[in-house]
């Protein structure tokens, strides 16, 4: 650690690690409240805290509505997590690996999504749909969460793809493998931890995500709508139960994710 | 040649490429030219009408005032935060504080949201908490204000912005620092001179998305902003969902387009963009 206590003096570590705890704890300190109102029999959202019970729990199971979003949600969030990883995975490969005449273009067209807000890529969308006379389903849900995925995935994996040599897959190549081979059998078990973590990380963003889902469905349900609806709509408290369960479930994967990918993965063939 | 060994490299870019251009680019055509059809044939009516209509005008002045508050605080925040992960602890600790501090950046938005009510309400946890600690009853008046959508977005936006901007930071060379400091640089100067110039972009590209993110959303504003003072993103759903006037939300959606082109300005001239992200 050279160059650590050179600038930072002990009171200015104590101080900053003083803020950093309030932060944390202010970011965390709501998500406690609602798990643990998820246990309170009482009906209204006030303390104190009255009977434990599960029947939130219990109630939830039994929603056929939450379920059907839960369904949904979790098969639109993997079609989604499973197309952006593959495509983004083939275009960080063009990206990184060949000489690309307009490289730069298309690297921004595909990012671009990641910097406008949610509501621009949902009500673009919307609009088009109406103007070709088209129904708003889960269909374009799967499309537009993928869109909206899709830079994290390439920005992932082109920076994994900078890390594998290529001397491993021209050493393929001229013992005979295809291209696509060389892809299939070198390249990617290289990137394997990156991939799994791509897959996780936008299926988590996925998965919660709820303005671009909200525009492009009429009456059908994700999780995330049936959860802001009933938000919207007068409380119940079911929502803390089921989001409870949600940011757990979320926060599982994410941290997964995130673990895999500031794992300093070792250097292939090098 | 192993950099151009892959004979066609446009069929791996094309699924990415057909996809974005599809589902967003095409979109987003779309939503200029609907932007400009009025009752009299194709022109700029909608656009004058947007700033000519109170409400419309408001929500964006309101959005705007909403990220501009919320990038402040978190950039505020997250300078000093990163500076500590990056620079105080050590290498073991520095990840484990960053995953502490991040996890709940891949969780839902909305009912992060959600759980502030919980707690932010009149008769919600801090009330209650205030309450016993002062003997009496304690009005909050909080939930529902601009200041509580300021502080939802604040949150998320320090995570974000801490994200980027620890990346800079920890890429600088520490011998430039050390070089410094055995020139005889005090620790303001180092910062001044040295860190802040080195990090600047790191921290351009974090507080750029986060006002980009923030004047677009519509789930913090709604549960802690409340409906009664909307802003941009919220009249543009209530537009779609409920008045169906689909060329005024296209008008609005491309004044939000607008304003993230500007708010983008900065870092496209420096070029910078793609650099910071990746």
């Amino acid at each position: 650690m050279t160059g650590r206590s050179l600038i930072a003096s002990r009171a200015l570590t104590l101080g900053l690690g003083l803020l950093f705890g309030l932060v944390v704890i202010t970011i965390y300190m709501p998500i406690a409240v609602m798990a643990v109102f998820s246990f309170n029999s009482g009906r209204y959202q006030t303390l104190p805290f009255r009977q434990p019970t599960l029947d939130w729990y219990a109630q939830l199971a039994r929603d056929q509505s939450f379920l059907d979003g839960l369904i949904n949600s979790l098969i639109i969030a993997l079609g989604a997590a499973i197309l952006a990883t593959t495509i983004g995975f083939l275009a960080a490969y063009a990206f990184q690996k060949a000489r690309l005449p307009g490289k730069p273009v298309f690297l921004a067209l595909i990012l671009a999504p990641l910097v406008v807000p949610l509501m621009l890529i949902g009500i673009g969308m919307r609009l088009q749909l109406t103007a070709m006379g088209l129904q708003p389903s889960l269909w374009f849900v799967l499309f537009g969460q993928t869109v909206y995925v899709l830079p994290l995935a390439v920005l992932n994996l082109r920076a994994r793809l900078a890390h594998v040599p290529s001397n491993l897959e021209e050493a393929a190549t001229s013992l005979g493998a295809s291209r696509t081979r060389a892809i299939v059998e070198i390249v990617a078990p290289a990137c394997a931890p990156t991939l799994i973590a791509t897959v996780l990380l936008t299926f988590t963003f996925a998965f919660d995500e709820f303005v671009i889902a909200y525009f492009l469905t009429n009456f059908q349900l994700t999780l995330p709508i049936k959860i802001w609806t009933t938000l919207v709509t007068g409380f119940d408290p079911k929502i803390n139960a089921v989001g409870t369960m949600v940011f757990l479930f979320s926060l599982t994967l994410g941290v997964i994710a995130q673990w895999v990918l500031l794992l300093k993965q070792p250097s292939v063939g090098s | 040649m192993p950099r151009s060994s892959l004979r066609n490299p446009w069929v791996a870019v094309l699924p990415a490429v057909l996809l974005t251009a599809a589902f967003f680019l095409l979109p987003l055509a779309n939503m200029v030219r609907l932007s400009l059809i009025t009752p009299d044939g194709m022109g700029l009516g909608n656009y004058l009408a947007f700033f000519e209509q109170a409400h419309q005008a408001d929500a964006l002045w309101r959005s705007l005032k909403l990220a501009v508050m919320a990038t402040v605080v978190s950039s505020l925040l997250a300078w000093p935060i990163a500076f500590l992960v990056a620079f105080c602890v050590s290498e073991r600790w520095r990840y484990v504080l960053l995953l502490i501090l991040l996890a709940p950046f891949w969780t839902s938005f909305t009912i992060r949201a959600f759980s502030w009510q919980l707690v932010l309400s009149d008769n919600g946890v801090l009330a209650w908490i205030l309450s016993g600690i002062w003997g009496a009853p304690v009005s909050l008046g909080i939930l529902y204000t601009m200041a509580a959508s300021v502080f939802g977005l604040a949150l998320f936006g320090t995570m974000l912005t801490t994200l980027t901007l620890f990346g800079a930071l920890v890429a600088i060379d520490r011998r430039l620092i050390e070089a410094s400091v055995s020139l005889g640089a005090g620790p303001q100067a180092v910062f001044r001179d040295v860190i802040f110039p080195l990090a600047r972009q790191g921290w351009l590209v974090g507080a750029t998305l986060t006002f980009i993110i923030c004047v677009g959303d519509y789930a913090v504003p709604t549960l802690l902003g409340g409906g009664l003072k909307p802003v941009l993103a919220q009249i543009m759903l209530s537009t779609v969902k409920g008045t169906y006037d689909l060329p005024s939300a296209a008008t609005m959606a491309v004044v939000l387009c607008g304003v993230v082109l500007i708010t983008l300005l900065p870092l496209i001239l420096l070029g910078r963009l793609r650099r910071g992200l990746a």
